[in-house]
């Protein structure tokens, strides 16, 4: 009988139309960094909604309340204490998942390090360190920590939040450490591309959307984040191989250096 | 005494009170010792013991600009102090880029000084040794970034107002092609390659920022040098010589409209 319900089942999404890409049997894997609040939370919320593993790390669990609601809610969402500058404690969770195949790496911790510490001529070069060290070095280290792992998955990803602030092609505004940090990243991330291509692993590198430093003509709306999350999903779901190493916006639109 | 004599005394103590004001007032504020010519201009380089920097300060040397050469111990420069010998208006100082407390006393000691062209060129790879994936020592991530990115920025700031009171009113900085995210290949460099790049964001940036005030920003590639930095490298390399040439060629030729711009030795534009 059970066996009959599966090949129905299974014959039921092979044969409907529409359906997109479609969730695989027996459900992914999902790290996710910085998911107490903003984008990583809404990137945790969905995709428990779809059904996966969905390893939810921040830096103070106990007073992530969005987060703990997401996983009383959903049995297959852990929350794991985890600052990506504390390189000891990385390894100490990759070697705590290392049976666990981690179909995205999802690097989304970062930060801004404060518009007064950045104004030229009063430099904070405290910020430069606190800023590089978890928007570049974080990710980075994560992906050194989580490449077994992430390799012995299906999907075989690592995508890193990045920014549009990060290209300096379309640079415009100052914020000279972290703009600095995300092209460093860029670069950090475009290398690994290069490294990794031969083990199948996809690298990514996606731009949640334009940010207030950003010049735009006339007022572009920023989005609901839900929004913007469920779009970049979809981006992570059609990222290929041939795209490893890709700096994309929200929209899957390529972003030039 | 009589009034002749009077006035005489009066005017030597003037005199003597005039000169041991003046005295202290340059103990407190010495000058800079070496010669220094009113008429030429004033490069500031850092990093000039060695490779491209020793270069640089040879051939501006040579150009009888006066030369600021800086360098973390001038006490084993033996090339560096050669030419200070050789040019009568080559000074060396010690500095280490990432001292930002002896950066800014530096700046303190030539405040009056306008400094026509401050070149960034102190750089450190960071070692293949560090950078293997899988094994990165991320102590020397943070090295490569105080020399490479902080360093440059920090004299940026320091400099800025000297280098505003000069007639070029150029910052120089050596970058490389390794930081170009659009044309790079291989894996490899994963703190050097973003160390240039984020150098190179900053530095654009600055370029605006400092536009206002006819300050000139240039990025200048060098090319692959045969210097200690490239030692093991095996493929076709410039002699400092060749690759500094071009470089001064540059930098000479750089207006406010090619502030920020990514530019080679040779006088080509690369992509970021």
């Amino acid at each position: 009988m059970r066996v009959v319900v599966r090949a129905l089942a299974l014959a039921c999404f092979f044969l409907l139309p529409g359906m997109g890409t479609p969730p695989v049997e027996g459900g992914h894997t999902v790290l996710i960094t910085g998911s107490n609040r903003g984008i990583g939370l809404e990137f945790a919320r969905q995709y428990a909604a779809r059904g996966w593993r969905v390893i939810a790390t921040c830096r103070h669990p106990e007073k992530a309340v969005n987060l703990q609601a997401i996983a009383a809610a959903n049995p297959q969402v852990i929350i794991e204490k985890l600052d990506v500058t504390d390189l000891g404690a990385i390894d100490a969770l990759a070697h705590k998942y290392r049976d666990t195949a981690i179909d995205v790496l999802l690097n989304n911790a970062g930060i801004s390090g404060g518009l007064n510490n950045q104004r030229f001529g009063h430099i904070n070069y405290a910020t430069f360190h606190d800023v590089y060290a978890v928007n570049v070095v974080g990710p980075l280290k994560m992906a050194e920590a989580f490449q077994t792992q992430v390799a012995a998955s299906d999907l075989k990803k690592i995508i890193t939040i990045s920014s549009t602030a990060g290209s300096i092609a379309n640079s415009t505004g100052l914020l000279y450490i972290y703009r600095s940090s995300k092209t460093a990243v860029n670069m950090a991330m475009r290398n690994l591309a290069n490294e990794l291509q031969a083990k199948g692993i996809i690298v990514g590198l996606i731009a949640p959307g334009p940010t207030n430093a950003d010049v735009v003509k006339g007022r572009v709306p920023l989005g609901k984040p839900e929004d913007r999350v469920k779009v970049m999903i979809d981006v992570i779901d059609r990222f290929t191989l041939d795209m490893s190493g890709s700096f994309v916006a929200y929209d899957g639109k390529v972003l030039p250096w | 005494m009589t009034r002749p004599l009077c006035s005489f005394v009066s005017r030597l103590g003037f005199v003597m009170l005039t000169a041991a004001i003046a005295l202290l007032l340059n103990l407190a504020h010495p000058l800079p010792a070496a010669a220094y010519s009113v008429d030429a201009p004033t490069v500031l380089i850092t990093g000039s013991n060695r490779g491209i920097g020793l270069e640089l300060a040879r051939q501006y040397a040579a150009k009888n600009w006066n030369v600021i050469a800086t360098c973390r111990h001038p006490e084993t420069a033996k090339a560096l102090k050669a030419i200070a010998s050789a040019y009568a208006d080559v000074e060396i100082e010690k500095l280490d880029v990432t001292d930002h407390a002896a950066i800014d006393a530096l700046s303190e000691k030539y405040k009056d000084m306008p400094i026509d062209l401050l070149i960034n060129n102190a750089g450190i790879t960071g070692g293949r040794e560090n950078q293997q994936f899988g094994h990165l020592h991320y102590d020397a991530f943070f090295k490569v970034m105080d020399v490479n990115v902080v360093g440059p920025l920090k004299m940026a700031e320091a400099f800025i107002d000297q280098v505003a009171a000069s007639d070029q009113k150029k910052i120089v900085n050596i970058t490389s092609s390794e930081g170009s995210l659009s044309t790079i290949h291989g894996a490899r460099n994963y703190f050097y390659r973003p160390s240039k790049a984020a150098l190179n964001m900053v530095m654009l940036n600055l370029s605006r920022e400092v536009a206002p005030r006819g300050v000139i920003i240039g990025l200048i590639n060098p090319g692959p040098v045969a210097t200690d930095m490239m030692k093991g490298v095996n493929m076709p390399l410039l002699t400092p010589q060749e690759s500094v040439s071009g470089v001064i060629t540059v930098i000479d030729s750089l207006t406010p409209e090619k502030s920020g711009k990514f530019l080679q030795y040779d006088g080509k534009e690369l992509t970021w």
